[in-house]
């Protein structure tokens, strides 16, 4: 379905199936009202997120990105979450160079048991992406289409 | 593929704030959905059923069901499109329930989100291909990490039951935290009399190989097949002939080495035998203080054994041992009270823990049962327990409750009063939590019975006043300060996580708590399960607990290892990773990041290739997004199912 | 070039072990050189070093896998031997490599630039401070230095990190004419718009030839590359811009910590697309977090293949 206008934006999430999965269910489980950008889709492992993934749905039309994992030392696989900090860090930093703001793309560490944590961090990167507003989208096959709206739009 | 859509209520659950109707006629329109319904409760027989007759009457190749989060009914609705002859993996789940209905109340964004999630899930599903489990042998024998009460009971019930135990210990001698207690609560039996025979029975069971004084080095495998390299560090004695006479400790000469057994009241022999009841009842030299060891010179032991095992040149020996589950009871430390400035962090003598005060008390202890202050050997008339030292205090980070100490004071007090008729004991104490079977009547003994005067209060300061102590504390019930000349002070101190519980956790990749405590799988329907296949807990390595239920859990770890081990093969979890042969080019990355060593190098044509051992493979897909040909894909979660889930996010 | 004969009595000697020789010779007109195969004795007299000796011959060498083969790298491309040898794409005992002290070479974007639509070159002289190109019309004379690949105007490899034979003398660490990065500093303090904007501009005229990848010594996919591959899926095959910046950033993604900056990819593209600075742009922040550089050690372990359990230069992010 589209982007209801003016209400949302697009975040979409990458949980890792053992913590921060459990702990959005969690948050479910507590009734802790969230924003309703989000959608998330569910991995095994914070460690399976290339971060290419990221700027595929940013390139997409995706608004926000959020990853979230297990705190680090307690990966499900052990050693997940280190290879995912290392890999989504550089992607963060990366990010400007194309012209999305790294704000727009954030990793966290939410355990099952965070339904608390997991309100909090839905409802503030759902905060930061709304103040920045929508990313920029890639409208047509050439740059002119684009370019042509980014101008009037300017 | 043919796919069929179920949106359900839950009941008012999702149907509330969520137009369920509308999500199933949104997705009538969505590519390959040929059918799409919404029904009441999905999960339950009706509902199930309805699937079945969908699945038969459109031909349908995959199910989405939309409704709770997958993490609950996965496994359920997988068995039920099974049941119509799908495969289970051609089903997918869209969580409307924790990750929408629950979150919000605005109708409109929940409906449009539970339509994208349902895309979402379509999409991912036209990606999904049949996926079959591997059988695979088992090994029927067990590890028992831990060789305290939880641990014994567990080892006793898997031998009983016909399985081959391994039991490993840390100390030279089993028996663990009970083993130095004197007597229980709240029946006020000898604990070695109870707990020594099983001991024995351990000891002597066919069943049962006991591994004492030795470490788990490394664990590699997967459940059913794991392989354990055990370290047994260096007794400097030959065990396998060494009778435990207990010569050696007689004649040996330095008598100044710390003792374990004893926490430290009082001091044992270099070589020792950490108690008279210990199993195995064998001597080990402490090479700190052996002076042959340190200095080259003595030798008495060696002399004097009669049956000559002495070997000062011993090395620490490595086996490896071959099992098919884990059971992990490696019990629970004291917190290090001396932390507290108020208690005197450790300057004064006569303010000990509660578990030295243990030692004193037992017959078979290094006072011979006489309670004598460590300072000048004196009986004590007024014996001041302070509770909650460690326990229930956020400013030492340790908020829980440990659970026991409250019984144990109670006991002690008692205990004091039968050793020394003319004492007088208090308590200071927080709440006394005393839910167990005959607790409560227990503790109000101790106070009616025994005369052990309840203050309800902290202790702010411990300071020596001539020989003795003066205890100065509040009383919140009397609203007044509180001064107590104690000739001892014993510190009810709390549990924390073993000392080397962590590392342990990382080499049987468990999870544990920010304590240390080793996580359960669910902390109500697990509770001595982990999320690792193949390993379970026991006793209070996964939290504090007392003499009784560590012995339950003992018994149903066993019972779950009993349960696994029903089987003669498993079924491994077709979720594994799976290289492409034409695209791997053989760099060993993938080789490189697989925490569990499951991705070998094989030789193909003439070329390096990776391939993956799939009873190893554990599926978290590490090596799927370090491969940069794609040639490695984790079964279920490929870049092409997850890209597809992206794109159907965002679509420009 | 002083050693050129050197270097080519070194390969004549080990030649006989060897079933090529990968070096450069002279092209279709004296203002390039192309890669030349060294097969026989008599191929190598055409062998010619200079500063038109753009080539990073590296990119070869996982094609010739089995073979033995000779290669004569510059400090830059020595790199990229390197990094081959860490991710164990090349075999050491196969490669025999030649050295050289490299002074630099030319970037040939630059020279089009300043001949301006000069028609064929006739001559090309270059002494150690000058090129003069005498075209139809006129002799030019420019600057060497000015002339000269903006990664050789920030070397700091001139000579061979690894070789079997090095012939002349190694310059050491030399004076790098520019700082590192100078470019990107400047590129990334233009606003959110301009960069976005700039990338599809750029890469509108991507006629996705792949010849950034064709050059790339560490594009290894070979007939596999995502680019075009359907399992996994990434890119369609449809002329947008979007999937062109995209395989710019898998590209750049799939080199980082790998990536030695030869700028191969940016050399051989036809319509002259700054791909290089997305790969710099990864360099810099694998370098500033990791202190890692790529293509120095062949022992190394690259930063996004481990990891500490605290990492020292990571701050996340409070909620």
């Amino acid at each position: 379905m589209p982007v209801l206008k003016g209400k949302e934006l697009r975040i979409v999430g990458f949980l890792c199936n053992w913590c921060s999965y459990g702990g959005a269910d969690t948050a479910g489980v507590g009734r802790f009202n969230q924003p309703t950008d989000l959608r998330i889709i569910r991995v095994p492992c914070s460690g399976r997120i290339d971060p290419l993934f990221v700027v595929k749905a940013l390139m997409n039309g995706a608004d926000g990105v959020l990853v979230s994992g297990c705190h680090p030392r307690d990966c499900h696989y052990a050693e997940g979450n280190f290879y995912a900090r290392r890999r989504l860090e550089i992607m963060q930093r990366f990010l400007p160079v194309l012209g999305y703001e790294a704000e727009r793309f954030e990793y966290t560490w939410v355990s099952a048991s965070e339904g608390q944590r997991w309100q909090q961090v839905v409802a503030s990167f759902t905060d930061q992406i709304h103040k920045l507003g929508p990313a920029p989208k890639i409208i047509g096959p050439q740059a002119a289409d684009t370019l042509n709206q980014m101008a009037a739009a300017l | 593929m043919k796919i069929g859509v179920f949106v359900c209520h839950c009941g008012s659950n999702i149907e509330a704030t969520v137009d369920t109707a509308a999500v199933a006629a949104a997705s009538r329109e969505f590519p390959d959905v040929v059918f799409a319904t919404d029904t009441m409760y999905t999960c339950s027989e009706p509902g199930q059923d309805e699937i079945v007759a969908a699945i038969k009457e459109h031909n349908l190749g995959g199910v989405v069901v939309a409704s709770c989060t997958p993490r609950m009914h996965e496994q359920t609705f997988r068995r039920t499109v099974e049941r119509a002859g799908l495969n289970r993996y051609l089903f997918e789940m869209a969580n409307i329930r924790e990750h929408v209905s629950w979150i919000g109340k605005d109708r409109e964004s929940n409906t449009n989100k539970s339509v994208d999630l349902v895309r979402m899930a379509t999409e991912k599903l036209m990606r999904n291909r049949p996926l079959y489990s591997k059988k695979f042998d088992i090994n029927k024998r067990v590890l028992v990490i831990g060789g305290g009460v939880a641990g014994i009971q567990a080892a006793l019930d898997c031998a009983d039951g016909g399985l081959e135990v391994v039991m490993v210990e840390k100390a030279p001698t089993i028996g663990g935290k009970m083993a130095k207690l004197d007597k229980t609560f709240p029946t006020v039996d000898c604990s070695s009399c109870i707990l020594g025979p099983r001991m024995v029975d351990v000891a002597q069971h066919p069943n049962i190989t006991l591994y004492a004084y030795s470490e788990i080095e490394e664990i590699n495998g997967y459940v059913g097949n794991f392989e354990i390299k055990v370290k047994k560090k260096a007794t400097y004695v030959d065990w396998d002939s060494c009778t435990g006479c207990g010569i050696c400790m007689e004649k040996c000469p330095s008598k100044k080495a710390t003792d374990t057994f004893n926490e430290g009241i009082g001091k044992t022999t270099a070589i020792n035998i950490p108690f008279p009841q210990a199993i195995p009842k064998k001597a080990k030299i402490d090479p700190d203080f052996c002076t042959k060891i340190q200095k080259g010179k003595c030798g008495v032991c060696a002399k004097l054994c009669p049956s000559g095992c002495i070997n000062y040149e011993m090395q620490d020996e490595f086996v490896t041992e071959k099992v098919g589950a884990i059971v992990t009871a490696t019990g629970f430390d004291l917190f290090d009270w001396s932390i507290y400035g108020e208690y005197g962090a450790g300057r004064y003598p006569d303010v000990i823990t509660s578990l030295q005060y243990e030692r004193m008390l037992s017959a078979s202890g290094p006072t011979g049962g006489h309670i004598k202050r460590p300072s000048d050997g004196k009986e004590p008339k007024n014996v001041v327990f302070i509770q909650c030292v460690g326990s229930r205090d956020k400013s030492v980070g340790r908020p829980y409750c440990s659970g026991f100490c409250c019984m144990y004071t109670a006991k002690q007090a008692i205990l004091t009063k039968d050793h020394l008729p003319d004492s007088q004991s208090y308590v200071f104490y927080m709440d006394i939590r005393a839910i167990g079977k005959l607790y409560d009547e227990f503790t109000r003994r101790a106070m009616e019975e025994y005369d052990t005067k309840y203050i309800r209060g902290r202790v702010s300061m411990i300071y020596p006043q001539g020989d003795r102590l003066l205890v100065r504390g509040a009383d919140t019930l009397m609203g007044a300060q509180v001064e107590v000349d104690a000739d001892l002070v014993v510190l009810a101190v709390g549990a924390e996580a073993a000392a080397g519980a962590g590392e342990l956790a990382e080499k049987l990749r468990i999870s544990y708590d920010s304590y240390g405590f080793y996580m359960e799988g669910h902390p109500k329907l697990k509770p001595v399960e982990t999320n690792t296949a193949g390993v379970y807990l026991a006793g209070a390595c996964q939290g504090p607990k007392d003499i009784p239920s560590s012995v339950g859990q003992g018994s149903a770890a066993a019972a779950k290892v009993l349960g696994l081990f029903s089987k003669d093969q498993l079924e491994s979890d077709p979720q594994v990773s799976v290289v492409d042969i034409k695209r791997c080019i053989g760099c060993g990355k993938c080789i490189q990041t697989c925490p569990f060593g499951a991705i070998k190098e094989m030789e193909f044509r003439g070329m390096a290739k990776a391939d993956v051992i799939e009873t190893i493979c554990q599926g978290c897909g590490i090596c799927t997004s370090t491969c940069p040909q794609g040639a490695v894909q984790l079964q279920h979660f490929t870049d092409n199912q997850i890209l597809s889930e992206v794109n159907a996010l965002c679509r420009f | 070039m002083k050693f050129q004969e050197e270097l080519k009595d070194s390969i004549r000697k080990a030649l006989p072990d060897l079933d090529v020789v990968l070096g450069w010779c002279g092209s279709f007109d004296p203002l390039h050189a192309t890669p030349h195969f060294i097969r026989r004795e008599e191929d190598i007299d055409k062998l010619e070093i200079s500063p038109l000796s753009v080539h990073n011959l590296a990119t070869y060498l996982p094609g010739l896998r089995g073979k033995k083969v000779g290669i004569v790298v510059k400090g830059c491309d020595s790199r990229s031997v390197v990094e081959l040898l860490q991710e164990n794409l090349i075999n050491r005992e196969d490669i025999t490599i030649f050295g050289f002290p490299c002074t630099g070479v030319v970037d040939q974007a630059k020279i089009k630039k300043a001949l301006g639509h000069a028609g064929n070159v006739r001559t090309c002289d270059i002494s150690d401070s000058a090129i003069v190109i005498q075209t139809e019309d006129k002799a030019h004379s420019l600057t060497l230095t000015q002339m000269l690949a903006d990664k050789c105007r920030t070397c700091r490899y001139p000579d061979a990190i690894i070789s079997d034979y090095f012939v002349g003398d190694k310059i050491g660490e030399p004076a790098p004419l520019e700082t590192d990065y100078a470019a990107l500093e400047a590129f990334e303090s233009l606003s959110v718009p301009e960069r976005f904007g700039y990338w599809l501009k750029e890469l509108d005229r991507c006629i996705r030839c792949y010849a950034c990848r064709s050059a790339c010594p560490l594009c290894v996919c070979r007939d596999h590359c995502a680019a075009e591959s359907r399992d996994p899926h990434w890119l369609s095959q449809e002329n947008n811009v979007r999937d062109k910046v995209m395989f710019q950033v898998i590209h750049a993604y799939h080199m980082a910590g790998r990536c030695t900056e030869c700028g191969e990819c940016q050399r051989a593209c036809p319509v002259d697309i700054p791909v290089l600075m997305l790969k710099q742009k990864m360099n810099r922040e694998i370098r500033d977090i990791f202190q890692y550089e790529a293509g120095v050690d062949p022992e190394a372990t690259p930063p996004l293949l481990s990891f500490n359990m605290e990492e020292e230069n990571i701050t996340e992010k409070e909620w």
